[in-house]
Order: C-alpha cells, then structure tokens, then sequence
C-alpha cells in the first residue's frame, strides 16, 4: 500500500469551506478511506454491499412508481397494468421493483448465512446481529405488504391468510384482525394503510436501521472468514496488519461484484421477470376478488420456509388450537434467531476452525431451510406435511441444541493471522452436491403433482401476419363479450403494424369509440352474469393467468355434452360457462373413450375449417392473447441484450481496475 | 503489503475509464425514470383531437359548454360582421395585431381575424400572462376596466385585454395573442380542433 494513502489529508476550497462546519472528510475517512477491513474478504462479503444496492434500487422504482400507482381497491389492479402498458418504460420500473423485492431476500439471506458460517454474530457483534435481525423482520413486513398493493389474487388471499392469524390469538383475535383490516374483510381501507406503510414508514425504518447496522459494524470492525481479530495484530501506526482501507480496495473489489449481480438482475428483469412464477405468481394477473378463493394459495418464495412451518403444525396443544400453536411457531422461528449470539458458546466464531457437530448441523440447517421453502409453494398432502413436520422440528434443535454441541465438540486453534481461501474446490462441490441431493430426495419421496397433459406452445412475436389474424378473430370473435381493458386498440394497431385507419374503420368496435381508448366490450356484466352463469371475464391478461399452453389447449379443448346449458363442455375447463364459441369453424367434438387418449374426436363432416386451418387460427389467436398479456414482451429482450452487452463491457474495466489495485495485495 | 511502486498513471487511466463507462450507465439507467414522466398513452388519448359540430352556433355567443382539448378550454364563437369589421378598424392598442408572432397560432390564421373561416373563431381560453381563462364580454359598452370597450376576453386574474380575435392589448401583463389550435373543417358543420388536416 503506498504510504500516501495514510497521511491526513489538508483541504482547501469549497470542500474545505464545507468540512470546516461539517465533518464530511472525517466522516469519509472514518468510514471508507481509514475503515480497515479484514483483507481475506471472500465471496460471501459481497452479499452486504448487494443488498445495499438493491435497496437504493427498492427506493428509487418505489417513489417512481407511487407516481402512477392508484391506491385505492377499484384502481390498483389497473394502475398496475396502466403502469405495464401505458406509462413510458414503466414496465422496466415496475420489472425492477418486483425483480428488486425477490433479489433483497436472495441477498440477505446470503449474507444471513455468512454469518451464520463465520460467526460474524459473536462478542462483540451482537448488537450488529439484533440490528441485522430486525432489518430482516421489517424487510418481511414491507415484502408483505407491497405484495398486497397490486391487488391481484394472490395478494388478496395472501393478506387475508397473513392477517387471519391475528384472529387466532385468544380473546382478542378477532378484534384484533378487524382493527389490522379496518373492515370486516380485506378491503380498500386495508389497502390504504398497507399503501401507507410500504411507501413511507417501513423504508424510514427500514433506512434508519441500515444507517445503525453499519456504524455499529464500522465501531467493532468487521469478522471475516477466519473468525480472528484483526485488531489483536496492529503495526507501529496502530494499523491492523491485515486491514486494508476500505477505500479503495474494496470499493473497486465490490464494483466488480456489484457488475456480475446488475447482470443477472438485469437478465431476470429483461428475460424471465416472473421468474417461473416465483417472482410474480400467475394468480396475480387476476384481480382481487372476494368471493372466488383461488384453488392453490401460496406465498411469494421468501416466506414459504415460515409458512411451512405454520401449515405444519396439525396438532391442539395445551388447550390452545393448532392454528395457534402453527402462529406461535412461525413466530419463534423468527424470534430465535435474533439470541442465536447467546446460543453459540463455542469459543471459536468461523465453521473453519469449529469441530463436526457445528458443520454437520448448519449443513442439515441450510437443507430443512430450503426443503420447507419449496414445500411451502406446494399443496400440502399428508406426506409432505410429514416432511414439513420433521424439517420444522430439526429447524428448531439445530437452535436449541446449539449452545450444548458448541461446548461439547472439538475445535481447532485459529491461526493468528488472516488465510486464504480455506475449502478446497472438490470439498466445495461436495458439499454443493450433497446439498442438492439432500433437498431433492425427499421432496421426490414425498411425491410431486399430476397435471392435465397440455401440448407445448410456441410463441412467435416476430410473426405479425399471424397477430394480425389473432386481433381479427379476437376483436370479431371474442370482443363481444370479453373485454381487453388494458389495452388500447391504437397500441395494438401501432404493435402489430396494422394501419391507423384500417384499425379504425374494421376492428374498432363502434363508432363512438376512439381508437386510443381501452378495449373493452359493451357487453354489460350484470346482464351476463346471469344470460350465462358467470360473467366474461376480461381477456387482457388471461395469457399471463393461465399459460399460452392452457389457452390453447382450452379454445380446442370443446366438445358435445348435452348436459349443459350450451350444449358443450371443456376438456381443460370443465362445466365452463362460455359457448363454444368458434364451434362453426371447428365443427363438432366428441370425446374419445379409449384408454390413455387425451385429445377429442372430430365428428367428420362438421366444421368450415379443416382441423389444419382451424389449428391456425386457434395459434394465432393464442399467440396475439400472449401478446396482449405483455405488450412490452415486444421489445422487452432487444433492449435487456443492449443492457447486458453494455454491463459485460463494464465488468471488462472494473475487472481491471480491480486487479490493478488488487495485484500488490498479498 | 506492497512493494511501493505504484503505476499512478496506469490507475488514473483506469479510474478515468471505469469512471466514464459507469457514467454511461448511470445515464442509460436514467432514461426510464425520466421517461417514465412524459405523458402516458392514457393521457395521448384523452389529448387527442376533437371533432365538435358548429351547426347551431348563434352569432356573438361562446360555444358550450366549452369544448376542451387537451384538457383546455377551447372557445368557438361565430362572428358576424359588425364585429369583423370592428377588428379590422383601429388597432393601435394591440401588441401584435398582425399575428406575427408565429408560434401562438398557426399559418393559416396568421391573418387580422385570426382564423380560417373569418367568422369562425377557434381560440385556446387561456390568458397567455399565467393561464386564467379569460372571461367574455362580447357587448360593445363600456366596462370598468375600458371605458371604450369594444368587445372582447378579459382576464379576471391580471386585468389582461384581447379583442375578439384575441388579439392581446398594450399595457396588460399578458405578453401574447391567444393561442389558435390547430383545425380543419371536414365540413361546413364538423371542425377537428386538435390535427391539421395537413398533418392527419
Ligand atoms: C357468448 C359470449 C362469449 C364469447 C363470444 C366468448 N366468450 Fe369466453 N367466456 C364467456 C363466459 C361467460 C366465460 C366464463 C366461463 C366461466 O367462468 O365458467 C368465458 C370464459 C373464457 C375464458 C376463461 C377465462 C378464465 O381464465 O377463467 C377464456 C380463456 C375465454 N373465455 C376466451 C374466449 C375467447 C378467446 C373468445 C373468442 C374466440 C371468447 N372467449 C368468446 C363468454 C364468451
């Protein structure tokens, strides 16, 4: 290090002006240019930084998006999708922030389970634990409640699972759950306060703990891999020996890091923003709705290993029901892990250096922690319930047993100076592998789930000859009793290169209505609801709800029962409500009763389409709902490789830099 | 820890570059959150053009309830021809009466009356000193604000005058003539205020 970097440096000019009244170079040397950190930093040091930088990002879309988001439960829903489709770039915001909330779980619980491995809670970082463990409990808090703001399904039935819990604690319960909804049910006024919390008070709070996480860290000074004292080793200037100034080794260290996450954050946000369905759930593409329970309810993944544990408990208990016992559970196991500094007695803080019984603990820790996470999106079956029950229990002696097979194993002396890297690259693997091998086995014994069989289904945006032929079929076919109210007829037309005038004079409805305005049908709801049993739902995002797969399989799914009203029933969904209504192209459909054979029969002679041209238009009108799902799909992967290909440019310098800086390090 | 010799220039290279490709970013980064603050579809739509019937316009009365464009108040008044020989008389007391201020109206109403139609008036009702809109008072008598009034806006916020062309006075705040959208006539009764129709 050059000898330069230690000298107090004298300022002058606007920042000397400034400094004179307040400490701002003090400040920047305390806590960056003359903050020495361990120089043994590994991989698992980044994940703090991370989440630093996921939640400016968390900030920033945030306030962006309260700028076009309607709070209120008649105008969240389409705010959101006003946000997706009419707002310039707003999908990118809206991507970012949802991407953002996943990506902030994803980075703390990382740096969660460094400390965990490195004992970064220990003596004398137990108040940067209690401070980490509450920036955590908040961060649930405001996951929870900005999950409810879109006032999908999921965020509907998701609150009302959360809340409902409150109504199990005895006596007070169920006044309790009114207060917290401030209705009988969840409603607007629940949306409004949770509205209130998410975009104000939480993140202050959320803020003010960081900014008390970090300057408690920065008074003790950072543990690092080995779990030893930097500053029990000092030189003659009372400068740790294996210190090295935070500025700027680790800031450029920390660039290169902060590059490879913005790439595959950036990657989720262009490419798979729903992530599977474990970002953004396909139930949240439909609105709120409160008589209608979807069949499956599940939690975003960062709170499934918690629910797990809720569903888990079967059992009353002391007079109390299981349903309060389940809260009690979840409740601990959130509470246990902020005295984790006074479970562990072992007089050595990093795994490194702990004996077998520490290791093989955590190692079976991480497993029941990500085995009850994906039981927790999953139905619960009696087997799997079993799974959940064990890992439940495990999650808790893994606790409670600490501080007695902490002080019973052997450790090994730490050394005393820093290491390097301590696991070697098969010893990795290995683990990663077992890992791996250990979730996976018993989730596969405990059975996965059995589904109608649907043909694969091809989207081609490219193709805009056949989404031009799916707007047609479905503005003429379909629009006269489903709505597209997201949409607007003039962005369709601008998307899928249909003329201005064209749109206008074939396709617009009536001749009220201007080609910039919504979609939506003239079909009164009322009215059908009871002309067919169920009202058309709107189409705008039933691509995104059930799948192109589902769709597809669903217009051609039709067939003859003359035991329903329309004298047709569905294959994919059965005792629909909906009159086969492209049965003149298709013709009649009988099922087939052979063993093993899931499509239907074509009763030969009905029909105007051949079943290839009918097959064709059926995908084209698939491919455009896909479309109409998620106009931005359009250009949403040119730009995202624009994005990446700049970022891997990027990582080229910060690499440099970095090693640059890096190269004298030893 | 180190051998001491540092490559300054080497580093300062690339700080200066890493520097500059992350600024680069941080503008590419910005174009949404910027973007995000220009009128949405939703508004594009509701700003869109307007087609009014004018068929039932009395001579010397504002058109309403006011047509709005944009959101603004778009006035339509047809003239008859005392008051378009009345704006063609003296005109010392305008600021622009030629309308040669080309922005606040376009080409084919930089004429004395302001419009395509001369007695058609199509006029955007908002003062151009801070946007009140303008009241009428279309009887030639005097006011308390002009004893000589010969018919016209007034501003009730400012005090600022324009005559029945909207030609803005001397000596108010107001700096300009009122604002002429652009419009065309599909026909003798249908006006699109919004689009000329040699842009649409
Ligand atoms: C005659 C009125 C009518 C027409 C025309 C019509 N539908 Fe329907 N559709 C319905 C009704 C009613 C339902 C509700 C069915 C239920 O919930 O049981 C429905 C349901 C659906 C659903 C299921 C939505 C969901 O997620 O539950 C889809 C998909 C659908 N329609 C697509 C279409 C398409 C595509 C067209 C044009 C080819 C079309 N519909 C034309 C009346 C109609």
């Amino acid at each position: 290090m050059a000898g330069s970097d230690h000298k107090t440096i004298e300022v002058k000019g606007l920042l000397g002006w400034i400094n004179a009244r307040l400490p701002v170079v003090q400040a920047f040397e305390k806590h960056m240019s003359k903050y020495y950190a361990p120089k043994n930093f590994n991989l698992w040091y980044l994940f703090g930084v991370l989440s630093i930088v996921v939640l400016v990002n968390q900030l920033l879309t945030g306030i962006w998006l309260t700028m076009h988001f309607n709070n209120s439960s008649e105008g969240a829903f389409a705010s959101v999708e006003y946000i997706m489709r009419d707002v310039p770039y707003g999908w990118i915001l809206r991507y970012m922030h949802s991407t953002g909330a996943s990506a902030f779980f994803i980075v703390v619980y990382l740096h969660m389970f460094r400390g965990l491995m490195y004992g970064s809670y220990q003596k004398p970082r137990e108040l940067i634990w209690i401070f980490g463990m509450t920036i955590y409990l908040v961060l649930m808090a405001e996951g929870f409640m900005g999950y409810v703001l879109p006032w999908g399904q999921m965020s509907y039935w998701g609150a009302n699972v959360i809340v409902s819990l409150f109504g199990a604690i005895p006596v007070v319960g169920q006044d309790l759950m009114q207060w917290i909804q401030g209705d009988f049910l969840i409603s607007g006024a629940t949306l409004n306060r949770f509205f209130a919390l998410h975009v104000v008070a939480l993140p202050l709070v959320l803020v003010g703990l960081v900014i008390l996480h970090i300057l408690a860290l920065h008074e003790v000074g950072s543990n690092n891999p080995d779990g030893i004292e930097i500053k029990n080793n000092k030189d003659a200037n009372g400068i740790p020996l294996d210190g090295i100034p935070f500025h700027p080794y680790y800031t450029v260290h920390d660039l290169v890091g902060i590059v490879v996450f913005l790439f595959v954050f950036c990657f989720v946000i262009f490419f798979m923003p729903e992530m599977g369905g474990y970002f953004l759930e396909h139930a949240n593409f439909e609105e709120a709705n409160n008589l209608k329970t979807p069949e499956h309810i599940a939690p975003v993944w960062y709170f499934t290993p918690f629910y797990s544990m809720l569903r888990a408990v079967t059992y009353p208990f002391l007079g109390l029901d299981a349903k309060m016992w389940g809260m009690v559970v979840m409740g601990l196991a959130i509470a246990i892990l902020f005295v984790v500094p006074w479970l562990d007695r072992s007089p050595v803080k990093s795994m490194r250096y702990k004996g077998w019984y520490s290791r093989i603990t955590l190692l079976f820790f991480v497993v029941a922690f990500i085995i009850l996470g994906v039981l927790g999106t999953k139905l619960a079956t009696g087997p799997r319930t079993a799974l959940a029950q064990i890992c439940t229990v495990y999650y808790f002696v893994f606790f409670l047993a600490m501080p007695w097979y902490t002080r019973k194993e052997v450790t090994k002396t730490p050394p005393q100076r820093v290491t390097g890297r301590f696991i070697t690259m098969p010893q990795l693997l290995l683990s990663l592998f077992l890992i791996a091998g250990l979730i996976t086995l018993p989730l596969y014994v405990v059975g996965a789930e059995t589904e109608i069989e649907l043909s694969h289904f091809e989207v081609n945006l490219e193709d805009k000859a056949s989404l031009q032929s799916g707007a047609a079929t479905f503005i003429n076919n379909c629009m006269g009793c489903h709505s597209a109210g997201s949409s607007r007829y003039q962005r369709v037309a601008s998307d899928l290169d249909i003329p201005e005038d064209l749109m206008k004079d074939y396709l617009v409805l009536d001749a009220d209505t201007n080609i910039g305005d919504l979609m939506v049908s003239a079909m009164p709801i009322e009215a059908s609801k009871s002309w067919f049993g169920a009202a058309p739902p709107d189409l705008s995002l039933v691509a995104r709800v059930r799948t192109p797969e589902w769709l597809y399989g669903y217009l051609k799914g039709f067939y003859l029962d003359a035991s329903r009203p329309f004298g047709v029933n569905n294959r994919v969904f059965e005792n629909v409500a909906m009159p086969n209504v492209l049965g003149n192209l298709q013709g009649d459909q009988i099922p087939c009763t052979t063993e093993g054979c899931s499509e239907t029969i074509h009763v030969e002679g009905t029909g105007s389409l051949t079943a290839e041209e009918f097959d064709k238009q059926v995908y084209d009108l698939v491919n455009f709902l896909t479309y109409l799902g998620e106009p931005a799909l359009m250009h949403r992967k040119t730009i995202g490789a624009y994005v990446l290909f700049f970022l891997a440019f990027l990582f080229v310098f910060a690499f440099m830099l970095n090693r640059e800086y890096w190269k004298d390090v030893h | 820890m180190s051998d001491g010799t540092v490559n300054k220039s080497r580093r300062r290279f690339l700080i200066g570059s890493t520097s500059l490709v992350g600024a680069a970013g941080g503008v590419g980064a910005a174009i949404p959150f910027v973007g995000s603050w220009s009128p949405s579809a939703k508004a594009l739509a509701a700003g869109a053009p307007i087609t009014i019937d004018i068929s039932r316009l009395d001579p010397g009365e504002l058109m309403g309830p006011m047509p709005a464009w944009r959101g603004q108040p778009v006035f339509v008044m047809l003239r008859n021809e005392e008051t378009l020989a009345s704006l063609r008389e003296n005109t010392n007391h305008l600021a622009d009466p030629s309308s040669e201020k080309a922005e606040q109206q376009p080409q084919y109403a930089q004429n004395e009356f302001r419009s395509r139609k001369p007695e058609i008036m199509i006029m955007v009702g908002l003062c151009t000193h801070l946007g009140c809109s303008p009241k009428l008072f279309a009887e030639v008598e005097p006011q308390d604000f002009d004893p000589n009034w010969k018919g016209g806006f007034f501003c009730p916020c400012h005090g600022s005058m324009f005559d029945l062309a909207g030609r803005v006075f001397l000596g108010v705040p107001a700096p300009d003539n009122l604002r002429v959208p652009p419009h065309y006539y599909v026909n003798d009764d249908v006006v699109v205020i919004g689009i000329d129709a040699e842009n649409s």
